[in-house]
């Protein structure tokens, strides 16, 4: 594409009922349900890439990961959960997602997708939570059914700001990737599912292969990002997520965990996680531990640690390999380099930068039970709503489905909300500044310079995989005095065309998350998640003064980030440290 | 490099004006050269592995590579979908050689040679 200019950008007012913005695997489920509950809505959505294969499904996935097996129960769900994230979660929000799971894997079976069956035509499951997929292609299985919904779809167009009418959201601006226009949505409700966070802190690999992360580097926190700025509250982003990958492919590793029952061992073949971490569950242990735990054994010299795979038949090596190829093909033809077969070697895994993923742990939009967040007219789903982990692919369908019949409903007798002509002539601005204005700066930073400086001072200063994830209030404070200097060097990115805009943006996007992450690393002043969240100078976790959420909100105005607590309430009853009884024995 | 489209192979797709290696990328990485007629890789440091674009690419031009710091290219996997679209087979080659094929069920969706743009100003898009 050619350096447009400015007269060449064209305006495009778009009203709609409903607005999802991000059409991954939550911003689909959302528009069809309210278009089959609300067949006359209108309902738009704004995807930056193509909906057929954007987001974290763009390469597949071959298992469910949270589904109630025969037996379970959304309140057995809410212990394991609860169990899982060290003792602190949003019981109302992750028991809501389970009561949906059934209905939203029914419905996606429905549209296509090969879910595998056992011999009694249960769904053979994976461990404890997980059912098999045949997922290849499940992310056009699911774009399918939105666009047959009736939905309109944009593609390729990067939303930068939310809109506001007053107190209440009004939709959104963004510029397309394909032609030279600037969008305004306008809509009664908006629900933002844009995933959540990769790229704010270094990447475990370097030059061609810097984007081999585990989440999408695509995933910026964008909507994170317009929701701060739109001064929505933001809780737990200190809840990062930390996750124990294959060695350089950083491929997923329940594939091996549960898939198989590989046990993690030490260089000297050692199952340290039944030795050293028995108390908290061994191979079983909360998902921090099980990052936490390889990390001490390299530290003290008996890394690299490996997940156990050379017991499996050369059968089992090849049904792992095709489980790889539904989610993760890299990883296959990484093994066939290195010579590699998990049935003879054992695989070494690592830890991944740390990302902020609603789905996985909890950080993003506070909502109520109906994924409000607690600006009205503004939703939140998927990874980028907050409170709620183990979402996993049908946790993130559920939560579009619970913003779809909420918005649905709220709209029904509405008028359009009113927005101002300053407003959007100000995200205008903000919008092309990169392209237009920035140009007349003499020497300008390239978006990725700015995101190389980013993630250096992310990784040095507030926790990157070469510190061991770990932090202390004095080196947080360095990262907070220079984080808070890239913002006012934003007025000199400079780029030429619209790819790179989006490139801009995204940068800009991510400094923003990090600011906000850094004030919650801050504010926990203990260690609940070790790894995650690794605070060395408050090494214990404190249930007397810290079980409660950290939460953020960012003035509108000056843009001054509050720091607020919000109370934890347990709903289920039982020990908050205890899996809960599990209904089958897990397969050994 | 992760992914290469074979110049020898790819005829961008005709006229198409976004080719369907263009539009699956979820990362607007690949751009079609109009002058070659050819479409490429042009962030090839952003690639996520994640292949889309060789899945949807009618011609099968596109391979997939490693970057070389993940090992040597002397590998090789390359899917092929099956005309029924419920099948997908991929063809791994180890590094001494060693072929070996997998069949996996799926259920591929039809990708068009081309699409139109919703809010595209001229809509002039002739396949
Ligand atoms: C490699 C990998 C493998 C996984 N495997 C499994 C598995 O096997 N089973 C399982 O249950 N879960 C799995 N997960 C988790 C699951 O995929 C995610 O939790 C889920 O897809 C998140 O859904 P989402 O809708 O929140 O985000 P996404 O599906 O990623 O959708 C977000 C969308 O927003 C768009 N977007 C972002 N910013 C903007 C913007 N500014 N403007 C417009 N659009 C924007 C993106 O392009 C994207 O399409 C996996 C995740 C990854 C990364």
């Amino acid at each position: 594409m050619e350096r447009p200019d400015q007269q060449s950008i064209q305006r495009i007012t778009h009203d709609t009922d409903i607005l999802i913005i991000g059409g991954g695997t939550s911003g689909c489920l959302a528009a069809t349900e309210i278009k089959e509950k609300y067949p006359h809505l209108s309902v738009t959505i704004v995807e930056k890439a193509h909906v057929d294969r954007s987001g974290c499904l763009a390469a597949g996935m071959n298992a469910i990961n949270a589904y109630l097996n025969p037996g379970e129960t959304p309140e057995s769900f809410v212990k394991y959960v609860r169990y899982d994230s060290c003792g602190l979660i949003r019981e109302d929000l992750v028991q809501s997602m389970a009561e949906l799971f059934e209905y939203s894997v029914k419905k996606v079976e429905g549209w296509g997708l090969p879910i595998l069956c056992d011999e009694s035509g249960n769904y053979a499951p994976r461990g404890r939570w997980n059912i098999k997929i045949n997922g290849e292609s499940l992310k056009p299985i699911i774009a399918k059914a939105a666009r047959d919904s009736g939905a309109k779809i944009h593609n390729w167009v990067v939303v930068t700001d939310l809109l506001m009418s007053g107190e209440r959201c009004a939709g959104a601006v963004g510029f397309s990737l394909r032609h030279n226009t600037f969008y305004t949505f306008r809509a009664k409700a908006t629900i933002v599912a844009t995933g959540g966070a990769a790229g704010l802190y270094k990447p475990n690999n370097a030059y061609d292969a810097q984007h081999k992360t585990w989440y999408s580097p695509f995933n910026n926190g964008a909507g994170y990002a317009m929701g701060i700025r739109a001064g929505a509250e933001m809780t737990s982003f200190e809840m990062r997520y930390v996750a124990l990958r294959t060695k350089d492919a950083i491929a997923p590793t329940g594939t091996l965990a549960l898939g198989v029952n590989a046990p993690l061992v030490n260089s000297k073949g050692e199952r340290f996680m039944q030795t050293r971490y028995a108390h908290l569950g061994g191979d079983g242990a909360p998902t921090p531990y099980r990052a936490y735990g390889p990390i001490q054994e390299v530290k003290a010299g008996r890394g690299p640690c490996y997940l156990d795979t050379t017991h499996i038949t050369d059968e089992q090596s090849r049904q792992l390999k095709m489980a790889y190829l539904d989610m993760y093909p890299s990883q296959v033809l990484y093994w066939a380099a290195n010579d590699i077969d998990p049935a003879r070697h054992p695989v070494e895994v690592q830890t991944t930068e740390p990302y902020i993923v609603g789905g996985h742990c909890q950080g993003g939009y506070w909502v109520d039970i109906d994924r409000q967040s607690t600006v009205p007219g503004l939703y939140a789903a998927g990874d980028v709503a907050g409170g709620a982990p183990f979402k996993f692919v049908s946790g993130c369908w559920a939560e579009g489905i619970l913003a779809a019949r909420h918005a649905g409903k709220e709209v029904q007798s509405m008028a359009l909300p009113e927005v101002d002509h300053l407003q959007v002539e100000t995200a205008y601005q903000r919008c092309f500044d990169p392209l237009f204005n920035h140009g007349k700066v003499k020497y300008g930073v390239k978006p990725y310079d700015m995101e190389v400086r980013m993630q250096k001072i992310m990784e040095e200063y507030a926790g990157g995989t070469s510190q061991n994830y770990e932090m202390n209030e004095e080196r947080l404070q360095l990262a907070r005095k220079y984080m808070d200097q890239l913002p006012g060097q934003f007025d000199q990115l400079v780029v030429a065309d619209m790819h790179d805009l989006m490139r801009a943006h995204e940068v800009m996007d991510r400094v923003v998350v990090g600011q906000v992450l850094i004030e919650h690393l801050m504010a926990r002043k203990e260690t609940r998640w070790p790894s995650y969240q690794t605070r060395t100078d408050y090494p214990e976790r404190d249930d007397l003064n810290w079980l409660k959420f950290v939460n953020t909100r960012r003035d509108r105005s000056s843009g001054k980030i509050e720091v607020l607590f919000r109370p934890y309430q347990q709903l289920v009853p039982g020990d908050r440290y205890h899996p809960g009884a599990k209904p089958h024995p897990k397969p050994n | 490099m992760p992914v290469i489209v074979d110049p020898d192979k790819c005829n961008g797709c005709h006229n198409s004006k976004q080719p369907p290696c263009v539009r699956m990328c979820p990362g607007d990485l690949i751009v079609k050269d109009f002058q070659t007629n050819k479409a490429y890789l042009k962030y090839f440091e952003d690639c996520w592995d994640c292949l889309p674009c060789i899945k949807a690419c009618p011609e099968e031009a596109i391979r997939f590579q490693l970057s070389y710091q993940m090992g040597f290219f002397s590998a090789s996997l390359q899917p092929h979908i099956h005309r029924d679209r419920q099948n997908i087979t991929w063809t791994l080659v180890d590094a001494h050689g060693h072929k070996e094929e997998f069949n996996i069920r799926t259920k591929v969706l039809e990708v068009a040679l081309d699409e139109r743009i919703e809010g595209e100003p001229t809509p002039d898009f002739s396949i």
